[in-house]
């Protein structure tokens, strides 16, 4: 017989050997839309997953915000699947709320950014949750795009669309975002290193680099 | 292992001249005399946070319960109260690293507000049977008794036999009517959100009340 452990205390002792994947390592980059298939075309070559068909994506991403209270606000992303899969009913797709943390560039010798990351999936009445615990919505998008492997590593290319009117999305640009990420737990900085090779791989057709937030 | 069925939730008082333990004791020795056998130990959990005073227009507040239940390991419930509606957010486990970053938004004081049911959990045929002890910031404040009927789902159509099960090592304690969460949705679907709702039902009850019955 197992003593019931309570859900917190399991969390707590995750958190402390340090096995929650809860840090984002990641780099960031475009590509016109002219030149996305060449871009397509070598990841086809590099990734793992390349005699499968390539994994679509479309997401709806909400950017909702609570407080301030004493200069302290919280923002969560909510993401919901927008393709529907065959068998598949757009009430079954699913959502995920998620909180990033300040993004930490480092200085040179440091490969990537680095940001705290938590993705919870939940039911998808979390809009009305949210909304009644006191978020207000700040702004929403569309991301539509393309999703490689390369081992622990997620490669997107994807296009960002806004809303003019309720349910007419237009791009927001002539381009494609380009992100490699790593989900890993605290500590695991040798995956950064992985992340730079990768992306000098792909280089002179993108240049993924560490975006500083502060100057944009 | 998921447990699809009915349950239901009551508290039990404390037998006359028994401690809390002792009283345990004895359906202990009732239940299993009736055949069923210990499969493990169960808690659930509640935790509350409470919104910051000017976080919500006109001052109103809410009330966010965070409970969890070893029957669903993988999950964490939400329930939010003190608004027009009560809503219910199913979440994963990592729910629960997501709240200390709103901490000056939800506060909560640990200490005082933590409750939980906790013990043994048997199992008899169709049905789970599970004793716990209630406490709250450490002290004892009282037993629940969960009942799950594992081969119905529609609440008005097993009661009943349920009812009469319970009677069989409860006695005359067990109260004639459905839980008052479950009254109003006696021929719906039961899930496990149902049975969490339950619990914050009876939690709430015990905090309001200050000595242990």
């Amino acid at each position: 017989m197992c003593a019931a452990i309570s859900a917190q205390e399991k969390l707590q002792a995750a958190m402390q050997h340090k096995i929650v994947p809860n840090q984002e390592y990641l780099l960031q980059g475009s590509v016109l839309d002219s030149s996305k298939d060449v871009l397509i075309h070598r990841l086809r070559g590099l990734a793992d997953n390349v005699d499968e068909q390539v994994e679509t994506f479309q997401d709806r991403e909400r950017v909702l915000t609570l407080g301030p209270v004493s200069g302290q606000t919280l923002t969560l992303y909510v993401r919901q699947a927008m393709d529907v899969r065959p068998g598949m009913d757009q009430s079954d797709t699913p959502w995920t709320m998620r909180y990033i943390g300040q993004p930490e560039l480092g200085d040179k010798s440091r490969p990537t950014v680095l940001r705290n990351s938590i993705d919870v999936g939940c039911t998808p009445n979390v809009l009305e949750f949210l909304s009644e615990m006191g978020f207000k919505q700040d702004y929403e998008f569309m991301c539509k795009g393309l999703m490689f492997r390369k081992g622990r590593m997620k490669i997107l290319v994807y296009k960002v669309y806004k809303n003019k009117t309720a349910d007419n999305w237009e791009p927001l640009s002539m381009s494609h975002v380009v992100e490699l990420s790593v989900l890993a737990p605290q500590g695991h900085d040798a995956v950064a290193e992985d992340v730079r090779n990768f992306a000098e791989q792909l280089k002179p057709l993108v240049q993924l680099e560490k975006t500083d937030y502060r100057r944009l | 292992m998921i447990i699809m069925g009915f349950s239901t939730l009551q508290t039990f008082p404390l037998i006359e001249g028994l401690t809390g333990p002792q009283t345990l004791d004895v359906l202990h020795k009732r239940i299993t005399a009736l055949g069923a056998r210990v499969s493990g130990q169960f808690v659930v959990d509640c935790e509350t946070y409470f919104s910051a005073p000017s976080l919500l227009p006109g001052n109103s507040q809410r009330v966010l319960n965070v409970l969890h239940n070893t029957e669903e390991p993988a999950s964490v419930f939400a329930i939010l109260e003190g608004g027009a509606k009560q809503p219910v957010l199913v979440a994963d486990t990592l729910l629960d690293a997501l709240l200390p970053k709103m901490a000056v938004l939800y506060t909560s004081n640990k200490k005082q507000t933590r409750i939980e049911s906790k013990g043994n959990r048997y199992e008899m045929g169709d049905f789970v049977v599970k004793l716990g002890s209630v406490t709250m910031s450490g002290s004892f404040k009282g037993i629940l008794v969960e009942v799950c009927y594992l081969a119905c789902v529609v609440p008005a159509l097993c009661w009943e036999m349920v009812w009469e099960f319970m009677q069989s090592f409860l006695g005359s304690t067990v109260p004639s009517t459905l839980p008052p969460y479950i009254q109003s949705r006696q021929n719906a679907t039961f899930s496990p959100t149902d049975t969490i709702q339950m619990y914050l039902e009876k939690f709430n009850e015990f905090r309001k009340q200050t000595v242990a019955r």
